[in-house]
């Protein structure tokens, strides 16, 4: 192929990926933004939020950080324990718990939801902040299982073995051994965990009930009312962790060798 | 049991349990045996839900939305993967939107696509339209174009990313020996490379076409309300505030988890067919 032709074809890529985020951006940025104005006027340019919407993205933008850190290292723990146990298992057993892992990434959250709404109003977590904690672990879980899977596939046990047979406990294993191989693909998966939690909609609502307001919850409440200029606001701000994670990811790819 | 398989058995226990107890609790609310507005045993909700057209056009409707969107996004991740695979912009730019969460991509596709949006106001510079009610309604509209678009979009990131890990692995290999074997660059595509991504990336499509089936947020802000699609019937069912529908919420969630169940299933036989072929 021409260099000519893959450029054009880098151009279309450019544009059927970066026009829709670059609205989101010209929208939060800008007061008003009327038609049939390609772009915003000079006067329009700069954003006005009022002290209650700006305290309410703040207030859900915590909720959602404190929510994405906790969920990252449990899940993370949850999904290498589960996915080392399934990836040393005998083939059979191995796919009944990677078709399990899968179903809970691909389960509509609204069907999960419903179920787990009942469960943890039982256990009286329900409309609280841990209620919508274990509901996100649920999808995390799945998502870490098969991401760990992965890794154990290709783990060389052996090393363990020999360690055990030099006279070293399990905990010294695991401390010694395990976890400083695993440490970079541990880091990686307390992110892909948190990133998780951090787009969850539907969960929160049925969990929290409308009480507990992340930064996607709070996004769609602006966008139903009308409230477009906060609502890509919080768009943005929901949308450029997961970015920059995207960005490290591909840095450290490119540092490793790797071709992607 | 052998003794390798215990452990896994555990873990895929623990795994799915948060999923059995939920939808166990869903099958007796779905009877009306348990949850809120129980009054004993009773198949009515499910009667009503499993023979109402309400349900089977949602569900007609969510399957329709999510498979056109999963084909436009795999046929486009597959040749944009072709085409920029040699550079590393193009393979930054293709995997960017997997970085914006799914109600984001829907307010981003209501900036672009709505009857105001930025699409409607280069039709009206391009003297096509004069207002925006000229501009075709595509979002809340029955045919759901702004949802297949918004859909196709969010999704086209990961299938180009499993795409580009085929074409960068696999078939760059098999590749070059065809062509050291003779074979034209036109030859060494069609019988090599297309067959290797497009059955690689097929189980990533399966996955993504279940995914959308489950999506609530982006029908929330770009579906129309008849027919309603099944996450959100679901939803508003479960919040209804005639405590009595509430049971029908249960007899959706089991369906989603039916099919999803299903598709699975066949992802996973997928897998093992791929995994034989290239043992």
């Amino acid at each position: 192929m021409t260099r000519h032709r893959q450029r054009w074809w880098l151009a279309g890529v450019a544009l059927w990926t970066l026009v829709p985020i670059a609205a989101l951006v010209v929208r939060a940025l800008a007061r008003a933004w009327r038609y049939p104005q390609i772009l915003p006027g000079a006067g329009d340019a700069w954003p006005m939020f009022g002290a209650a919407a700006t305290g309410r993205l703040t207030e859900a933008l915590m909720t959602s950080l404190v929510l994405a850190m906790a969920i990252g290292p449990a899940s993370a723990v949850i999904g290498f324990t589960i996915g080392r146990a399934i990836a040393r298992a005998p083939r059979p057993a191995r796919r009944v718990g990677l078709a399990l892992a899968l179903f809970l990434v691909i389960a509509p959250p609204t069907a999960l939801g419903v179920g787990l709404q009942v469960a943890t109003l039982a256990i009286g977590v329900g409309g609280t902040l841990f209620g919508v904690f274990l509901a996100h672990l649920v999808p995390a879980a799945g998502y870490l299982t098969l991401f760990a899977v992965g890794i154990f596939t290709t783990f060389d046990f052996v090393l363990e073995e020999e360690a055990r047979t030099l006279g070293a406990r399990p905990w010294q294993v695991w401390s010694r051994i395990t976890i400083p191989i695993l440490r970079r693909r541990l880091a990686e998966a307390v992110v892909l965990g948190a990133l998780v939690s951090w787009g969850q909609v539907a969960l929160t609502l049925l969990i929290g009930g409308g009480v507990v307001r992340t930064l996607p919850v709070e996004l769609l409440s602006f966008v139903r009312s009308g409230s477009d200029q906060l609502g890509a606001l919080a768009a943005l701000a929901v949308s450029v962790p997961p970015m920059l994670a995207i960005g490290l990811l591909q840095v450290g790819i490119r540092r490793t060798g790797a071709t992607l | 049991m052998t003794r390798g398989n215990a452990p896994a058995a555990i873990a895929s226990l623990v795994l799915a349990s948060p999923v059995v107890i939920g939808a166990a609790y869903s099958g007796l609310a779905a009877v009306g045996a348990v949850g809120a507005g129980a009054d004993g045993l009773s198949g009515a909700a499910l009667v009503h839900v499993l023979t109402s057209s309400v349900t089977w056009q949602g569900v007609a409707w969510t399957v329709a939305t999510a498979g056109v969107a999963t084909f436009l996004a795999t046929a486009a991740a597959v040749v944009v993967a072709v085409r920029v695979r040699g550079s590393r912009t193009g393979r930054l730019l293709a995997v960017l939107p997997m970085g914006v969460p799914h109600v984001a991509a829907a307010l981003a596709a209501l900036l672009m696509l709505g009857q105001s949006g930025l699409l409607s106001r280069l039709a009206r510079l391009a003297g096509l339209t004069a207002i925006p009610s000229d501009f075709p309604a595509l979002v809340y509209d029955q045919a759901g174009v702004a949802l297949v678009i918004a859909s196709a979009w969010k999704e086209f990131p990961y299938l180009a990313l499993t795409a580009l890990a085929v074409l960068l692995t696999d078939a760059a290999r098999l590749e070059e020996v065809a062509r050291t074997l003779g074979a034209t660059s036109t030859q060494a595509f069609w019988r090599i490379t297309w067959p290797r991504v497009w059955l690689g990336t097929a189980p990533a499509a399966l996955a993504a076409f279940a995914f959308l089936l489950g999506q609530y947020e982006m029908p929330a802000l770009l579906a129309p309300s008849n027919p309603t699609a099944l996450a959100l019937l679901t939803y508003e069912r479960s919040i209804d505030p005639m405590l009595a529908r509430r049971a029908e919420a249960h007899v959706l969630a089991l369906l989603a988890l039916v099919i999803s169940a299903s598709i699975v299933i066949l992802y996973a036989r997928l897998q093992h067919r791929g995994q034989s072929e290239s043992a």
